[in-house]
């Protein structure tokens, strides 16, 4: 039984790990009332969709995807493309954080506060 | 109740994944799906045919480039999007005020940090920094490294200066509208090479058809370089774009006017 638990942990656990962060991110988004705080927990969904990825990479026994004249074998090296495809997603995911903090800065400025409770307060004023 | 129904449906979401979790492949196997067709290719051919050692950017910049490209362009598009999001101010009348926070008098007075003296310290680092990303940068194609690490370090380098010393004078000044033209001109210069190799009789980023006296592999490498070199204008433009579009219209509760 422990044996099992043990090779479903060592092949699959990290899967858990990442779902376990992409769900945090998720509860955050919900129950915070702040809109800083949402846009922190969107970013930290995007890595662990980013970690997701990477878990794919992995091989045993597997060195850097930088070639080397002593190792040939394909087996040898970890896999390049999800590294590849994650590496521009890391910076995208910048210019992303970035869009959203110039909204939240618009938001600021026409409410006068990012928490949800004024805005809305805000908002009623107008009506 | 807000919190606790979330919480209750991310505890059956996450064991309703834990229990099926088969599709998935296991960790750190070989011939799992993921780790086998296009990837032993890319891994078997990418020196001999990209005459890159660093298989990530043969990936990302040579067997990938078009993708890259737009990637980039989202880069270009995310520092253009910041800045118009910040053109244009609400109209007063659709304002709401500001609620004055009463500044906080500290008793001990102005916070005054003795342990590093900030205006010696980040002068030394700073040269280093940059170095290391122009290392970073030419490198990219031999050991670790590429034209979108470069490009944060270089951005980390001038948000460096403008938190940590915002009141001196820096040696290059690049408000919004300058920082902008800048990442235009990277995703220009990687647009470029691609149509560089067009005149060189090849299709769209193939750079064996640069036209370049050159042998076919150090064309390859040209055409990395070229094409890291726009990438890293262009994410270090984009990031101080950012940061000046944001710094200049930010307004903080404790702000005195």
């Amino acid at each position: 039984m422990m044996t099992q638990i043990e090779t479903i942990l060592a092949g699959k656990g990290i899967y858990f790990l990442t779902l376990l962060l992409l769900t945090l991110g998720l509860y955050g988004i919900i129950v915070s009332r702040n809109y800083m705080k949402k846009l922190i927990c969107m970013n930290i969904m995007q890595v662990a969709v980013i970690f997701f990825f990477l878990c794919f990479a992995q091989k045993n026994s597997g060195t850097i995807p930088v070639a080397m004249k002593h190792i040939v074998h394909a087996v040898e090296y970890i896999n390049p493309l999800p590294h590849g495809l994650m590496l521009t997603a890391i910076v995208v995911s910048l210019g992303t954080t970035g869009v959203g903090l110039a909204l939240l800065t618009r938001i600021k400025e026409k409410y006068g506060s990012i928490e949800e409770k004024d805005i809305i307060e805000g908002e009623k004023q107008f009506r | 109740m807000r919190k606790v129904l979330p919480l209750i449906l991310i505890v059956i979401c996450l064991g309703a994944s834990f229990v099926t979790l088969d599709f998935l492949p296991e960790i750190g196997d070989p011939s799992s799906k993921p780790n086998t067709h296009t990837t032993d290719y890319y891994i078997e051919h990418a020196t001999t045919e990209t005459n890159a050692a660093n298989m990530v950017t043969a990936v990302i910049v040579d067997y990938r480039a078009f993708d890259t490209m737009y990637e980039t362009t989202v880069m270009f598009i995310a520092g253009v999007a910041v800045v118009l999001i910040l053109a244009s101010h609400p109209e007063r009348k659709n304002r709401i005020r500001f609620r004055k926070v009463r500044k906080k008098e500290s008793r001990d007075g102005k916070p005054v940090y003795r342990t590093i003296n900030k205006e010696v310290v980040i002068p030394l680092i700073e040269p280093m920094i940059m170095l290391y990303a122009i290392y970073v940068l030419f490198h990219g194609e031999i050991s670790l490294g590429g034209g979108f690490q470069a490009g944060a370090l270089l951005g980390m380098t001038y948000i460096l200066d403008v938190m940590v010393i915002p009141e001196r004078d820096s040696l290059i000044r690049l408000p919004k509208d300058k920082s902008t033209a800048l990442g235009g001109i990277g995703t220009f210069i990687y647009v470029l090479t691609g149509i560089l190799c067009m005149a060189g009789g090849g299709v769209f980023l193939e750079y064996e058809k640069l036209p370049i006296p050159m042998h076919a592999l150090e064309k390859h490498s040209t055409g990395m370089l070229l094409v890291e070199v726009g990438v890293a204008i262009c994410v270090m433009a984009t990031i101080i774009t950012i940061l000046n579009g944001i710094m200049e219209r930010v307004h903080f509760d404790d702000d005195t006017d």
